[in-house]
């Protein structure tokens, strides 16, 4: 290929305090290409493209670009309260006069939709389109600039399967028609089926670079974390006695509404729940974990039981953003005896809790006292697996616990849960990913519309018979 | 009758007139995420600027754009404080309030050499009446600004979503520091209107909890410069209501015919609980 590359970066090196977030980087971007950069948390892939993008001044090294370059954040940046017309050209709106050309601004998303096959109105209000369609809208946005470079940060994280596919229809025209794209994710499965090629970074560097028509996933996955990937813990001989019970459950309402569910996790197996995401999963995460009222019966082997939990979703239901990581660890056990000391909150306690969830989960950071806002999304997720497991609670109830973190973080997720399991604990596992569920479970469970429709023990699994039953279709 | 009804209406609209100017401020500046709680203070700082620049120059005009100009100086320090400093907006716009009643008291015994209120100066006259007329139409150019322009539409994502605008190339602070520059100015106008408009001097507490009668407004009129207009004629007619019910009402006494506009902005507010939802980031530092 002796195209000119649209982006080129040389020797780029950029430091935080206490890191070195990328170090010495060489990166060419062809027209036409996409390009997956791929790494575990952490290893500098977000700060690298928010230099490539501009948004960020690296200390060193040059950037060169052929043309514009655009940004798709992970977290959309998108103003819920305003149409899609208003969104996508925000800061560069036509004029007539005084004011917005309403009728050149129409024109010019729906030319820009249409020229890249993004269906889509530009009357419609963002906040109430699917994320799906608001991705869409931040696309068009980057789209509307004409950039020669386009840079997505984890596009797909947030998408559903069918949404993803169609996300990589566009992508592959975007750079049939000559952009260059770079693709920051850790899904290697995208990554060999949609990318041209791949840069691996760790500890900031770039460590491989690969045609993916003649790599594989696992390959990609040995570069990420130098060496083989650490293997999940072994599954030891329990004697499993029941521990958590639950008869005639009926709780939630409407889609996701629970009937009569009944379901027994013993101590020292993991039970795994699949089923499609709706179908009554976060119901029943909900009543085991006592956070809304239900009819039946829940009920733990003892009384004193504890239970420990990973909900689902990290930012809103387990972490206070801004709090540091001490703070975060000692939330909702503060009442326990070692952490609560009379009134107060015994500090030293926290920090040593704290530095043991640090070092048994390989949690990157400077310090314990940096907000866990700060943090990646892998090693957040680490703070608070390490908080629901450290004081070996006797339950323990898992949702998705490695959605969105990189390969490393969750084979070490996934170890921490079976070792768990090994000490004896009843672990009920709810994931939306077949396969973690494949892995881990002793027994598995296929939930859909608010009833367990199947049971499998780990001998005799038949993932066809599961793929049916989660689809609706029944046994025969 | 027809005679009370006219007056009544006259009356309102000139009560409403000072309200109008604070709760477009408001809506401007909490469009674009800063809460102005300090509107009560510019609105007294302008109008005893208003007052003190007519007295020395004898130009009620000119006291006017002094007025105007004071509470625009005191919206740009604390827009300055909510963006460059991040201060929380409460504790700033609280600041504002006492300093600027404060320094106009203090302002009073240096210059008139008493307390409580300044010496008679030269007023607008019946030329007030313009003020009011031109209170509606800045309520309607308000809204077109807001809607139709590139300028409105940046003020809107900004108290939305700061940072989609600052990915746009625009940088939210510049745009709020802005924002709240011209609610200030608005402030002190509604300030002057009363000072040098419907009186000739300044006393102390003329103001009298103008400005957060306007903040409801702004709440009540859902952050819509229409809706907040129409929410500060609400609040004008009570206010007018008093004046012509005394002497007709004979059981109820004068002191709770004075509350009127505040139990009114109570009882709007506690009706609207929960049916409103102000910008996503109004009140929040970027």
């Amino acid at each position: 290929m002796i195209a000119r590359p649209a982006l080129t970066l040389r020797g780029i090196r950029k430091s935080y305090p206490g890191v070195v977030a990328v170090d010495d980087v060489d990166l060419d971007l062809y027209p036409g290409e996409i390009h997956a950069l791929v790494g575990e948390n952490g290893a500098g892939k977000s700060t690298l493209s928010a230099i490539a993008f501009g948004e960020t001044r690296a200390d060193a090294g040059s950037v060169e670009a052929s043309g514009t370059v655009g940004l798709v954040h992970q977290h959309f940046e998108l103003v819920g309260r305003l149409r899609v017309w208003e969104n996508v050209l925000l800061g560069r709106e036509p004029r007539r006069g005084w004011r917005i050309d309403e009728t050149a601004a129409h024109e010019r998303v729906r030319a820009v939709a249409e020229r890249n096959g993004l269906a889509i109105d530009p009357d419609a209000l963002v906040e109430g389109l699917p994320i799906g369609v608001q991705q869409r809208v931040e696309l068009l946005r980057e789209l509307d600039r004409e950039p020669s470079v386009l840079l997505l940060d984890e596009p797909t994280a947030a998408l559903a399967p069918a949404e993803i596919a169609a996300f990589f229809a566009t992508v592959q025209r975007l750079a049939q028609r000559g952009t260059a794209v770079m693709i920051v994710t850790h899904k290697l499965q995208e990554v060999i089926a949609y990318a041209t090629r791949v840069s691996v970074m760790r500890h900031g560097t770039i460590v491989a670079r690969m045609e993916t028509a003649t790599t594989s996933v696992d390959a990609i996955a040995r570069a990420m974390v130098g060496g083989d990937l650490p293997g999940v813990a072994a599954r030891e001989a329990t004697q499993p006695t029941p521990c958590l019970t639950i008869e005639a459950l009926c709780a939630g309402a409407g889609e996701t509404r629970i009937e009569g569910l009944h379901l027994e996790v013993r101590a020292g197996e993991i039970v795994g729940i699949a089923g499609v995401e709706g179908n009554g999963q976060s119901t029943l995460a909900d009543a085991v974990a006592g956070m809304i009222g239900y009819d039946g019966r829940i009920a733990f082997a003892h009384p004193r039981a504890t239970l420990g939990v990973i909900p689902q979703d990290r930012q809103r239901e387990a972490l206070v953003m801004p709090w540091s990581i001490v703070e975060n660890v000692v939330l909702g056990r503060q009442d326990r005896p070692g952490i609560r000391r009379g009134v107060v909150i015994d500090r030293a306690h926290a920090l040593a809790d704290a530095q043991r969830i640090k070092e048994r989960f390989d949690v990157r950071t400077p310090s314990l006292d940096v907000p866990v806002r700060t943090l990646s999304g892998g090693n957040q997720q680490k703070v608070v697996v390490g908080r629901a497991l450290i004081d070996s609670p006797d339950v323990v109830l898992a949702y998705n616990p490695t959605r969105g973190i990189d390969v490393g973080a969750a084979a070490l997720v996934q170890s921490r849960l079976m070792e768990a399991r090994n000490r004896g604990a009843a672990v009920l596992l709810i994931s939306f990913e077949l396969d973690e569920i494949l892995a881990l479970a002793d027994r598995i469970a296929v939930m859909y519309r608010g009833a367990i429709v199947g049971d499998f023990e780990r001998s005799n699994v038949d993932r066809a018979a599961i793929g049916r039953l989660m689809a609706g279709l029944s046994n025969a | 009758m027809i005679e009370l009804v006219l007056s009544l209406a006259l009356l309102t609209l000139i009560k409403a007139t000072p309200l109008i100017y604070a709760a477009l401020g408001g809506v401007i500046s909490e469009r674009s995420g800063v809460i102005n709680i300090g509107l009560e203070g510019m609105m007294a700082i302008g109008a005893f600027t208003a007052v003190i620049i007519s007295y020395a120059t004898r130009q009620p005009m000119l006291g006017l754009l002094a007025g105007v100009a004071a509470g625009a100086l005191a919206g740009y320090v604390l827009g300055v404080a909510a963006t460059r400093f991040k201060v929380d907006q409460i504790v700033a716009g609280t600041g504002i309030n006492l300093i600027c009643a404060g320094g106009a008291a203090y302002g009073l015994v240096l210059i008139f050499n008493q307390p409580g209120a300044s010496a008679q100066v030269p007023a607008l006259g019946h030329h007030y009446l313009v003020l009011v007329v031109l209170a509606f139409i800045a309520a309607l150019a308000l809204h077109w600004l807001l809607a139709r322009t590139p300028w409105g539409l940046r003020v809107r994502a900004c108290g939305e979503n700061p940072a989609a605008l600052a990915s746009a190339g625009i940088d939210p602070l510049a745009m709020r520091l802005t924002a709240v520059t011209i609610s200030g100015a608005l402030a002190g106008l509604g300030g002057a209107f009363l000072s040098l408009g419907e009186l000739n001097l300044y006393s102390d507490g003329m103001t009298a909890g103008r400005g957060f009668i306007a903040l409801a407004a702004v709440i009540f009129g859902r952050w819509n410069p229409i809706g907040a207009t129409l929410a500060c004629v609400v609040f004008g007619l009570f206010e007018a209501l008093q004046y012509v019910l005394q002497g007709r009402i004979s059981w109820l006494p004068a002191d709770a015919m004075q509350a009127l506009p505040y139990i009114a902005a109570l009882v709007a507010l506690a009706g609207i609980t929960g049916k409103v939802r102000a910008p996503a980031s109004d009140g929040v530092p970027y």
